[in-house]
């Protein structure tokens, strides 16, 4: 208690060198968690997409209409399927011709055929959108019988999710090496602390002070910079965070959507101030550990 | 109290500071360390309050091996010791109080008891009055006194003073003795490096003289 006295103190007789150190770590800190921030709602955005997901499942040319209604049973019953619907090979036709009619080409093409060379399908929502649930879900299918082919309409969903990890991937790169940055950072400032107080150190040590009397202040000292700088990150990031929104609404409202970045996220502020703290606390541990060495008995 | 037995000490690149040094100090026991600059006295003192370890031989303190002791209980042994610096070893960026609270700091003293103790210290070595006042404003025998109630403050029970009438004139040397003498009689052991002559032949204490690191006469004057 003595001690974090002390360490408030001397932080109060140097407020602008305390906030300026505060002040790195809580940037430092800020960077990686809008990066996450970022990423973790594009995911949610993109499986929010991913529901949209379809498998298309072709039909065999002469399936019989008794397979059609097993195969509608199989499909009901499926839990993994939360909608089908059924499109027969003459509505399939006549949507083509509807669509080509346009196009002379195709016209022509059609006009040669003069069959109908489509089969009957179903287009099937899964309730996973997790690309290796769809994967699995479209061999099952594909084993039914009257099945020609299973079709999963999601290789964009699989490269978003890629470039996401990818995404996830860089973020925990950018902390690491920012981390790595603050421990020298705050390892240093304290360093420079002790040798300010390097007389006083000395004094106590020869008056019998215990080591972990010295050492104490200066450990609370780096703990306090990385408690302190991590509040500062979670302010910095909930006035970006904020600024975004009125845009994102904007945005959303535009395609009749309330999406938005919620502002209070405990887990990930809990993780900045925990991550801050604890690389303070290190850095400085480090400092003191190295600089008090040469204050030893000899 | 203390017993050096066959002592020496060897500080890395030079020669024995101390060589062969045996002696024994009882409780409540006044001596002077004499001898001529470089002889060892500082070094005598530094092995006596536990701050330095000897090359060889065996240092006990309260019949404890300083040799022996771990590094974690040095700063306990320490403790018993209340020692005024040869270059007073003031904190200049803190008032007089701030420097005389720090031992009872170290000793987990702390709020009114302190406080109470600060003062008391100041008022045996006549600074009450200066104890908002910063050390680098007093003047050098005011600064010998601060650096005395420090030593006493958390009331130890020997006191290691190391030529604390160095650079004084004579009014001031006879008044810092004057402070010893009042501890020693109260029971305080009192160990005192000194080379002049004034605090010798005002007193009838023991007197260890250090010749080129070696004991050479042990004589009492009582």
């Amino acid at each position: 208690m003595q001690a974090l006295k002390l360490v408030l103190m001397r932080m109060r007789d140097n407020v602008l060198s305390t906030f300026m150190i505060c002040l790195v770590v809580g940037v430092a800190m800020s960077l990686p968690g809008l990066f996450y921030v970022g990423v973790d709602n594009l995911s949610k955005l993109s499986n929010h997409m991913q529901d949209e997901t379809e498998i298309s499942l072709y039909l065999k040319l002469d399936v019989s209409q008794e397979t059609i209604s097993t195969l509608d049973v199989a499909l009901a019953k499926n839990i993994e399927i939360k909608q089908h619907h059924f499109v027969s090979k003459d509505e399939a036709w006549l949507r083509f011709q509807e669509k080509s009619a346009t196009n002379n080409e195709i016209n022509k093409v059609i006009l040669q055929i003069n069959k109908n060379p489509l089969p009957d399908a179903y287009f099937i929502q899964a309730k996973s959108s997790n690309p290796e649930a769809l994967e699995s879900l479209k061999n099952s299918l594909q084993k039914l019988p009257g099945v020609e082919q299973a079709l999963l309409n999601s290789e964009w969903a699989k490269r978003l999710s890629i470039l996401l990890g990818l995404g996830e991937k860089i973020i925990f790169f950018i902390a690491a090496l920012l981390a790595f940055t603050l421990l020298i950072i705050i390892g240093n400032t304290v360093r420079m602390q002790i040798l300010t107080q390097k007389d006083e150190i000395e004094v106590s040590n020869l008056m019998g002070a215990t080591s972990s009397f010295i050492r104490t202040p200066f450990l609370y000292a780096g703990i306090l910079y990385g408690l302190m700088g991590g509040l500062l990150a979670i302010a910095i990031m909930s006035g970006i965070m904020q600024t975004f929104n009125y845009s994102i609404a904007q945005v959303s409202s535009l395609y009749n959507s309330d999406f938005s970045i919620p502002l209070f996220n405990p887990k990930l502020f809990t993780v900045i101030i925990g991550a801050a703290t604890t690389i303070g606390w290190l850095g400085s541990y480090i400092a003191v550990n190295r600089s008090i060495q040469s204050f030893k008995i000899n | 109290m203390i017993q050096f037995d066959q002592v020496t000490k060897r500080y890395p690149g030079s020669d024995e500071a101390l060589k062969n040094v045996s002696f024994s100090i009882e409780a409540g026991e006044w001596v002077f360390i004499t001898g001529h600059s470089g002889a060892g006295k500082s070094t005598l003192l530094k092995l006596t309050a536990a701050i330095e370890r000897p090359t060889s031989g065996t240092v006990l303190i309260a019949n404890q091996n300083i040799s022996k002791l771990k590094a974690s209980a040095i700063p306990f042994m320490r403790r018993r010791f209340g020692v005024v610096f040869q270059d007073h070893k003031l904190l200049y960026d803190r008032n007089c109080f701030e420097n005389v609270i720090l031992p009872l700091r170290i000793n987990g003293v702390s709020g009114t008891e302190a406080a109470k103790r600060v003062r008391a210290a100041l008022d045996k070595v006549g600074l009450l009055h200066k104890e908002k006042a910063m050390p680098i404003t007093l003047s050098g025998g005011e600064q010998q006194r601060l650096a005395i109630a420090r030593a006493v403050v958390s009331r130890p029970s020997i006191l290691i003073a190391d030529e604390p009438t160095g650079n004084l004139d004579a009014s001031y040397a006879a008044d810092i003795m004057g402070i010893f003498q009042a501890f020693n009689q109260v029971g305080v052991t009192v160990i005192m490096a000194t080379h002049d002559a004034l605090g010798l032949s005002a007193s009838q204490n023991r007197v260890l003289h250090l010749s080129h690191g070696q004991l050479s006469k042990t004589e009492s004057t009582l």
